[in-house]
């Protein structure tokens, strides 16, 4: 019935066009054509003129080699299998006597074919280190197919195409930030805070430095008051995305990269306002260190103020770093100290491993991760000990081994020092703990 | 100035090779016009590159392309027809170039039996089609040359009997007489029977050149460019893209001369008269022209039922009546 009524309306509309006078029709046709003589052409001469695409393109797949662990996941979730991933596990010697061997995954091959590739995104989206990105470029035809599989080297050329991340709006919650947390935090930490707001800044941070984890830079600061770096660099710091821009950006941002991994602790532990507190007593000392070992040794023990309250530990932990924050900072300005830790304060490792296996359980972690994290706390626990116990001269030579194998921070090159996954604690791959000897 | 003395023949001869150089020069640049016009009227840009600027080298190249190509003859075919056909479709359009007045004095032959002679030869090209259509043994090419010829003789009689209109108001049948008579254009005076003749000329023109909408012979995308199908390289600029340019060429300086006052003045003034008469013919054949161009990309191809219809049912009925009004209006004004 009602198809009918529409039948019968169209069919009224059109006799009422038909009466409106023979021949109007083709005039009137006549008048849109004439109109579009005289307007403004529009179209885009391609090869000569090229059109500015939108950021969010899907042009070309780049690949930033030193962030991908060989998950295998953009592989599997590949809907054409287009991409094509070998690697080899390689032993790395202990960091230290009577640690245990690291084992790190080496890329050899990432190859995507481009003859296969659908562009659904579904890699970029699912990769959680942050290793794919989607570049603009489009221009990549080749008169042999099998051209268009471009190995990992042509795919990191990709890299320097990437337009850096958009700007977060104004109001919006941390990446990777629980959405609870963020509100407790008074003022939206993301772009518009005031560097006058030191307070409340100074709050936002334990939080990214929670859910911020890398070990690349621990000899930036942890602790340093937000409203000592200027609004700008607040904000690169307190967003994790904006690590990962394209290298080739200019040298500022390159610095700031570094810096979201100077406020970190390593990943397991850490992650929901509980285990906050006592973490950071724990924690940042034991990374700290680490840190110091990495680069050179001298300021990873002197003693330090001591924050009273887990969340005001950024103001007062002010201490200027001469030399082994600089090179990761990148010859920035003085530096507050990496650590909120207490000096000469460690956790019993059996406590710290019941702690963390309570924490887990209370989470709903399952039995084996609950474990294997708390295990992870106690081997911890037990080196902040034995730190502390003796502590290092300041002359002390640079440990040699560990520095030579790629795992060893880089001021922004490398994967430790590059951004930190955008997820929170809780999905903490332990893959990434061996790789980075937590 | 010394007298250069020719003979008959000799004026004869160069008045022909002008003749012969403009209807290929006028057909490349009818053609250029036709991309670009187009183009702009449907919000594209058309030809940009060749030559360099906005591609006015376009036709030429295209030309150029034609000239090199294999010239093939299907075995079916009917050899001799199949080459002939193209001579057969261009000369009378080349023919028509003959009586068409640029200027009081720029005509290659000012013919006592003028419009006479232009709907005679302009008719002839229709045989080329159809022997085209034929020896091509080619259904599409059958198809589109029988189609072709139930087209053109439908839509020459609207274009006779307009024409005729014309000559009964001139009382003659020389195109110079016709445009010294026309005062004010033929289209504007006598008011209406002039306006309706002139409409009913274009619309059957376009019909005759089986451009849009009236292009169902030629239809490129059920039949191909029907009865030129099997032709290639040269044969095929001249049967199709030179016959067609040509074609449309020719009417629009026919319908200059008929209906819009030749070289003459738009209106009889004197300060006008100072502009030479080529000028003129040159303003309202580019009018002329772009009517063409305008309603090919406004409107879509009639059907071919629909297309006969609007001829046998309404254009030659409408000449009729046109050619009553004017036959009281000779005797009565």
């Amino acid at each position: 019935m009602a198809v009918d009524e529409r039948k019968l309306s169209d069919a009224r509309k059109l006799s009422d066009a038909r009466k409106s006078g023979f021949g109007l029709g083709l005039l009137k046709g006549m008048a849109v054509t004439l109109k579009h003589l005289f307007k403004h052409n529009t179209v885009i001469q391609y090869p000569d003129e090229k059109q500015d695409l939108p950021p969010r393109t899907r042009g070309v797949i780049a690949l930033k080699e030193e962030n991908c662990t060989v998950c295998m996941l953009c592989a599997r979730e590949c809907p054409d299998w287009c991409i094509y991933i070998d690697s080899h596990k390689e032993t790395l010697p202990p960091k230290r006597a009577g640690g245990r061997p690291r084992k790190r995954n080496v890329l050899d091959r990432f190859a995507i074919d481009y003859s296969l590739c659908m562009y659904c995104g579904i890699c970029v989206e699912v990769c959680p280190y942050d290793a794919l990105f989607w570049s603009r470029e489009f221009e990549y035809s080749e008169y042999d197919i099998r051209q268009l599989t471009h190995e990992k080297e042509r795919l990191a050329d990709w890299m320097t195409t990437v337009l850096p991340p958009p700007e977060l709006e104004q109001g919006a919650d941390l990446p990777g930030q629980p959405a609870a947390a963020a509100a407790s935090a008074t003022v939206e930490a993301t772009g518009a805070r005031p560097a006058n707001l030191t307070s409340s800044a100074v709050e936002a941070r334990p939080e990214q430095a929670a859910t911020a984890p890398r070990e690349g830079s621990f000899t930036t600061e942890p602790a340093r008051p937000a409203s000592s770096l200027p609004p700008q660099e607040q904000k690169r710091e307190t967003s994790p995305e904006d690590a990962q821009p394209a290298p080739g950006l200019d040298t500022e941002v390159k610095a700031a990269q570094g810096l979201p991994g100077a406020t970190t602790q390593p990943e397991p532990e850490v992650t929901l306002g509980a285990g906050r507190a006592a973490e950071s007593v724990t924690q940042p000392a034991d990374t700290a260190q680490v840190g110091s070992d990495a680069t050179s040794a001298p300021e990873g023990q002197p003693p330090q103020k001591t924050p009273s309250v887990a969340a005001e530990p950024a103001v007062t932990a002010a201490e200027p770093v001469s030399q082994a924050g600089l090179r990761n900072l990148g010859g920035q300005a003085p530096v507050a100290r990496p650590s909120t830790e207490p000096a000469g304060v460690a956790e019993d490792p059996e406590a710290a491993y019941r702690r963390v296996l309570q924490e887990q359980a209370s989470r709903g972690s399952s039995p084996q991760v609950a474990e294997a994290r708390a295990k992870v706390a106690r081997v911890k626990a037990e080196r902040g000990m034995a730190r502390t116990a003796t502590p290092a001269p300041a002359t002390a030579p640079v440990q040699s081994a560990p520095q030579a194998t790629p795992t060893e921070p880089e001021p922004s090159g490398a994967p430790e020092a590059q951004g930190p996954a955008p997820e929170p604690g809780p999905v903490a791959p332990t893959a990434d703990e061996d790789r980075t000897d937590g | 100035m010394p007298e250069i003395a020719l003979t008959a023949w000799q004026i004869l001869l160069v008045k022909v090779l002008v003749i012969l150089t403009i209807v290929p020069v006028g057909a490349l640049a009818g053609g250029y016009a036709e991309h670009k016009v187009m183009a702009h009227l449907q919000h594209r840009l058309g030809p940009m590159y060749p030559g360099g600027f906005h591609g006015w080298a376009t036709t030429l190249a295209d030309g150029l392309k034609f000239l090199y190509k294999e010239d093939i003859v299907p075995d079916a075919a009917d050899r001799k027809v199949f080459s002939l056909a193209p001579a057969a479709i261009f000369v009378p359009v080349l023919m028509i170039y003959l009586v068409i007045p640029i200027d009081r004095n720029l005509i290659v032959e000012d013919l006592d039996v003028g419009i006479f002679y232009l709907l005679a030869v302009g008719s002839i090209s229709t045989i080329g089609v159809l022997m085209a259509g034929w020896s091509s043994a080619n259904k599409y090419a059958l198809i589109g040359a029988l189609r072709s010829a139930a087209q053109l003789i439908a839509y020459e009689l609207p274009i006779v009997l307009s024409a005729a209109v014309v000559a009964m108001y001139a009382g003659s049948l020389s195109v110079i007489d016709i445009v010294e008579k026309q005062n004010f254009p033929f289209a504007i005076w006598p008011p209406g029977i002039g306006l309706i003749a002139f409409l009913v000329f274009t619309t059957g023109a376009v019909a005759e050149m089986t451009r849009v909408p009236f292009d169902m012979p030629v239809a490129e995308s059920e039949i191909i460019t029907g009865p030129f199908t099997e032709y290639t390289g040269m044969r095929y600029i001249f049967s199709h893209m030179f016959a067609e340019m040509g074609h449309m060429v020719a009417f629009a300086g026919i319908g200059v001369t008929l209906f819009l006052g030749g070289y003459k003045p738009i209106i009889p003034w004197s300060p006008l008269e100072v502009v030479p008469g080529v000028i003129w013919f040159g303003l309202k054949f580019a009018l002329m022209i772009f009517l063409f161009l305008w309603i090919r990309p406004t409107f879509p191809r009639v059907r071919e039922d629909q297309l006969q219809k609007f001829a046998w049912k309404f254009l030659i009925p409408v000449s009729l009546v046109l050619v009553l009004a004017m036959g009281a209006w000779v005797l009565y004004v």
